[in-house]
C-alpha cells in the first residue's frame, strides 16, 4: 500500500516534470524571462571621428573638442583616434560592424563645409549597436567659432545620451595669481568650461577674491582690494562696465546672488563682527540677517530665495547653518557630520549642498543631500576648496592645492570620478561655474 | 555482516577447507571405486533401465496380492490314506478291518468335511480377500485417481501460480522499467532545470555587464524588452515593451542587449530559448 502510494506520488511528480519539460521544449510559446537589477557605472564608449573638411590636430579640431568635453564629464570614454580604422564623415559611410569590433556604443561623425560667407558644421550621432540614428544637425559657424560649435555639439550629444543638458558651452570664472609678494599680480579670468580661451576680466596688484555669477550668467560679483581695502564689485562681462556695490568699513566679502538676481548676500564686519547681510542692488537697502557673536560668512541662497545657508563657528567649529530671511533670529544647523563643514554651494536643482568638509584629515569636497542629510565625499586630496556646481549639476569644479600651488579640478557629483584641469596660469583658485542663464 | 565475516574468516576458511578436503577425498574415492568396479557400473545401468518398469506398477491397480495367495486346497489337502487293506486277513481282522475302514471312512468323511469346511472357509476367506483386494484395488484406483486428480490439480495450480508469478514478475519488471524511465525522465528534467538556471544566470550577467546605467535609471524603473535571438545567440530583434523610463533609458537597455550579442549559449542546447523577455528593474 505504501509502495503504491509512493509509486503514485512519484508518478504524479514524474507527470508534472514531464509536463514542465514539455512546456520547456514547446517551441514558440515559451519566453525565458530575465530580471536585470543592476548595471555598470562605466563610462560610455563613444567614437568621435575627426570631422571632414578640417585638418586634424589643430586648435579648432571639432572632434577633439567634442571628445575632450565628453571625457571631462566622466560619463564617456572616447575612442582613441589611433584605434580608428576608417574616417566616415556621414552616417551613410559608417560601417557599424567596424565600430562594434572597437567596442564603441555610439559614434559621432561630421564635416565642416563652407556656408555662404561662413561655415556650417554637420554632425550625426548613431548608436553603433543598433545602427539607429539619434541626432543629425547642421550648425552655422565661422572660423573663430568652431570651438564654440564643437562645445554645442558636445552639449547635444551629452544630453541625448544622458538626459542631462550639457554644460560644455558654459564658462568658468577663477582667480589666477602669479609673482611673489610684494610683486604679485591678481587676475580675474573667465574661460570656456574646458579651460580654453581664458580672458582676463580684471587685473590687479591687490587681491581679487570670491567671484560669483549672476543667475543670468551676465554679471560677475567679486571682492577686490584694489582700493587697499576690500570692496564688492559687480561687473557686466559683455561690456566690462562695473560698479562698486559695497565698500563699507571693515570687511566686505563673500558676495552671493539672490535667485532673482536683484540682490546680494554679503559678509560684512561693519558692526564689529562678521555677519551676513543682504543688499538690494537697486535700492542699495542693506539688511542684517545674522547677529551672532561668532563668525558668520559665505552665504548661499536657497532656491526659493527665502533663506540663506552660511558658515558659522558659533558651535566652536565651522558648520553650515540655514536661516530664514523672515525669521532671522533663529538659525538651524544643517551639517553634523565631520568637525568642519564650510562654504556651502547649492546644486542647480536646489536639493544638494556642495561644501568643504574635514574628512579623515583632509579638507575635501563633499555633497550633502538636503533631504536625507547624507554626506558623500567626492575628492580625496588634502586641501580642496571653493566647490561650485556645473549648471547641469553633473559636475563640481573646485580648487585644489598641491605644493603651495593651486589648480582647478572637476569631480562628478556622484563621486565616480575627478580630474585635474591643466593650467599654465600659475596659482589658480576660487572657481565659479557660470549658470546656464537664458538659453539661446 | 562484513565485520562478522572478517571476524570469523579464519574458522570459516578452516571449516570450508576441511569440507573441501573431505568432499574432495570422497569424490576421489568414489571415482577410484567406480573406475575399479566396472560390473557395478553395468549393474547400475541395469537398474537404471529397470527403473521405469518397476515404477510403472505403482501407478496401476495392485493385483499382486491375489497372485501371491497360494491355492488353499492344494496346500491344505492331506496325503491320500490307504483305503484297501490286504485281502488275505481274517474275519476279525476283516471286522477290525471293517471297523477300521469305517473309522477310516468316518475319519475320511470327517477329514473331508473338515477339508470341505476348510475349503469353504478358505473360499470364503479367499472371496473376502478377493473382495477386499478388489475393494482395496478399487480404493487404490480411487485414491490413485484422486491422487492423480490432486496431482493434476496441484500441477494446474502450480502452473497457474507460475503463470501468475510470471505475469506478476513481468508486470513488476514492466513497472520497474517504467519507474526507471520516469526517474530518468525526472532526472533529465531536473538536469535541464539546472541547465536552465545556469543559462538564465549567464544571460543576466552578460546583459548586466553591458548595461551602462544612465543617471535616470533609478529604483522604480521598470522596462521590458522582448528579444528574439537566432540559434547562435545573435540578437535579431529587440522590441520595447512596457517602460516607464525616458528616452535615454530606452536607448541604454536596447544598446545593452545588442551589445551582448551573441548571447551566451546554454550547456544543453535544449535549454536554448529563442524568445526572451528581459525586465530591467534596477535596485538603487
Amino acid at each position: 500500500m505504501q509502495a503504491m502510494v509512493a509509486t503514485r506520488k512519484s508518478r504524479a511528480g514524474a507527470t508534472l516534470l514531464a509536463l514542465v519539460s514539455l512546456l520547456f521544449t514547446m517551441p514558440g510559446h515559451a519566453q525565458l524571462r530575465l530580471d536585470i537589477t543592476q548595471g555598470v557605472r562605466d563610462a560610455v564608449p563613444i567614437a568621435v571621428v575627426p570631422f571632414g573638411g578640417q585638418a586634424e590636430g589643430g586648435s579648432n579640431d571639432i572632434a577633439a573638442v567634442v571628445a575632450n568635453d565628453l571625457r571631462m564629464s566622466g560619463r564617456f570614454a572616447p575612442l582613441e583616434r589611433r584605434d580608428m580604422v576608417t574616417r566616415p564623415t556621414s552616417g551613410a559611410e559608417i560601417r557599424f560592424e567596424d565600430w562594434r569590433l572597437l567596442n564603441s556604443d555610439f559614434i559621432v561623425v561630421g564635416r565642416v563645409e563652407p556656408d555662404g560667407a561662413g561655415l556650417a558644421v554637420s554632425f550625426e550621432l548613431h548608436n553603433v549597436q543598433t545602427g539607429a540614428s539619434l541626432l543629425a544637425q547642421r550648425l552655422p559657424s565661422n572660423e573663430k567659432g568652431l570651438r564654440a560649435t564643437a562645445h554645442r555639439i558636445a552639449d547635444l550629444v551629452f544630453e541625448r545620451l544622458t538626459g542631462i543638458p550639457g554644460a560644455f558651452s558654459t564658462r568658468i570664472a577663477y582667480v589666477a595669481v602669479d609673482g611673489k609678494p610684494p610683486a604679485q599680480r591678481y587676475r580675474l579670468i573667465v574661460a570656456d568650461a574646458d579651460g580654453f580661451n581664458p580672458r582676463t576680466v580684471l587685473e590687479s596688484r591687490e587681491p581679487i577674491m570670491s567671484p560669483a555669477w549672476s543667475p543670468d550668467g551676465q554679471d560677475l560679483a567679486y571682492v577686490s582690494f584694489e582700493g587697499k581695502a576690500s570692496a564688492v564689485y559687480v561687473q557686466r562681462l559683455a561690456t566690462g562696465q562695473r560698479s562698486r556695490v559695497s565698500a563699507r568699513a571693515g570687511i566686505n566679502g563673500a558676495p552671493a546672488w539672490s535667485p532673482d538676481g536683484r540682490g546680494l548676500a554679503l559678509t560684512l564686519s561693519r558692526d564689529g563682527n562678521l555677519d551676513i547681510y543682504t543688499l538690494d542692488l537697486r535700492t542699495q537697502t542693506l539688511t542684517r540677517v545674522t547677529s551672532d557673536e561668532a563668525i558668520d560668512t559665505e552665504a548661499e541662497w536657497s532656491k526659493d530665495g527665502q533663506s540663506l545657508f552660511f558658515t558659522s563657528d558659533r558651535a566652536g567649529n565651522a558648520q553650515v547653518y540655514r536661516v530664514r530671511l523672515d525669521d532671522s533670529r533663529r538659525a538651524e544647523r544643517v551639517t553634523f557630520t565631520n568637525g568642519y563643514n564650510a562654504r556651502p554651494r547649492l546644486s542647480p536643482d536646489g536639493k544638494e549642498l556642495a561644501m568643504v568638509t574635514l574628512d579623515r584629515g583632509g579638507y575635501r569636497i563633499a555633497v550633502m543631500d538636503l533631504a536625507s542629510r547624507n554626506l558623500r565625499v567626492l575628492t580625496d586630496a588634502r586641501q580642496d576648496e571653493s566647490p561650485s556646481f556645473a549648471p547641469n549639476g553633473a559636475l563640481v569644479i573646485y580648487a585644489t592645492r598641491e605644493g603651495g600651488r593651486g589648480s582647478l579640478a572637476i569631480a562628478s557629483s556622484d563621486g565616480a570620478f575627478q580630474q585635474r584641469l591643466s593650467s599654465d596660469q600659475g596659482d589658480v583658485r576660487d572657481p565659479a561655474w557660470q549658470p546656464f542663464g537664458p538659453r539661446t | 555482516m562484513q565485520g562478522f565475516i572478517k571476524e570469523h574468516l579464519r574458522p570459516l576458511a578452516g571449516s570450508v577447507g576441511l569440507h573441501v578436503v573431505l568432499v574432495g577425498a570422497l569424490a576421489i574415492a568414489a571415482l577410484r571405486w567406480t573406475s575399479q568396479q566396472p560390473p557395478v557400473e553395468l549393474a547400475i545401468q541395469g537398474y537404471l533401465v529397470d527403473g521405469p518398469a518397476k515404477v510403472r506398477p505403482l501407478s496401476e491397480p495392485r493385483e499382486a496380492p491375489v497372485e501371491q495367495v497360494p491355492p488353499p486346497v492344494e496346500a491344505v489337502k492331506p496325503p491320500e490314506p490307504e483305503v484297501e487293506p490286504p485281502p488275505e486277513r481274517k474275519a476279525e481282522e476283516v471286522a477290525a478291518a471293517e471297523r477300521a475302514a469305517a473309522e477310516a471312512r468316518e475319519q475320511q468323511l470327517a477329514q473331508e468335511r473338515v477339508a470341505q469346511e476348510r475349503a469353504a472357509q478358505l473360499a470364503r476367506e479367499q472371496a473376502a480377500a478377493e473382495a477386499q483386494a478388489k475393494r482395496k484395488a478399487a480404493e487404490d484406483a480411487e485414491r490413485k485417481k484422486a491422487e492423480a486428480a490432486e496431482a493434476r490439480r496441484k500441477a494446474e495450480e502450480k502452473a497457474q501460480a507460475e503463470r501468475e508469478a510470471k505475469l506478476r514478475a513481468e508486470r513488476e519488471a514492466d513497472l520497474q522499467r517504467r519507474l526507471a524511465a520516469e526517474e530518468e525522465e525526472g532526472a533529465a528534467a531536473a538536469a535541464r532545470a539546472g541547465v536552465m538556471d545556469e543559462y538564465r544566470l549567464m544571460l543576466v550577467q552578460t546583459i548586466e555587464r553591458n548595461w551602462i546605467r544612465p543617471p535616470s535609471a533609478r529604483a522604480g524603473l521598470e522596462c521590458t524588452l522582448y528579444v528574439t535571438q537566432a540559434p547562435g545567440g545573435t540578437v535579431v530583434d529587440v522590441k520595447l515593451g512596457p517602460c516607464n523610463g525616458d528616452q535615454v533609458v530606452r536607448e541604454s537597455i536596447t544598446t545593452a542587449v545588442y551589445k551582448s550579442s551573441p548571447l551566451p549559449a546554454p550547456r544543453d542546447p535544449r535549454a536554448f530559448e529563442r524568445r526572451l523577455e528581459i525586465v530591467f528593474r534596477p535596485k538603487e
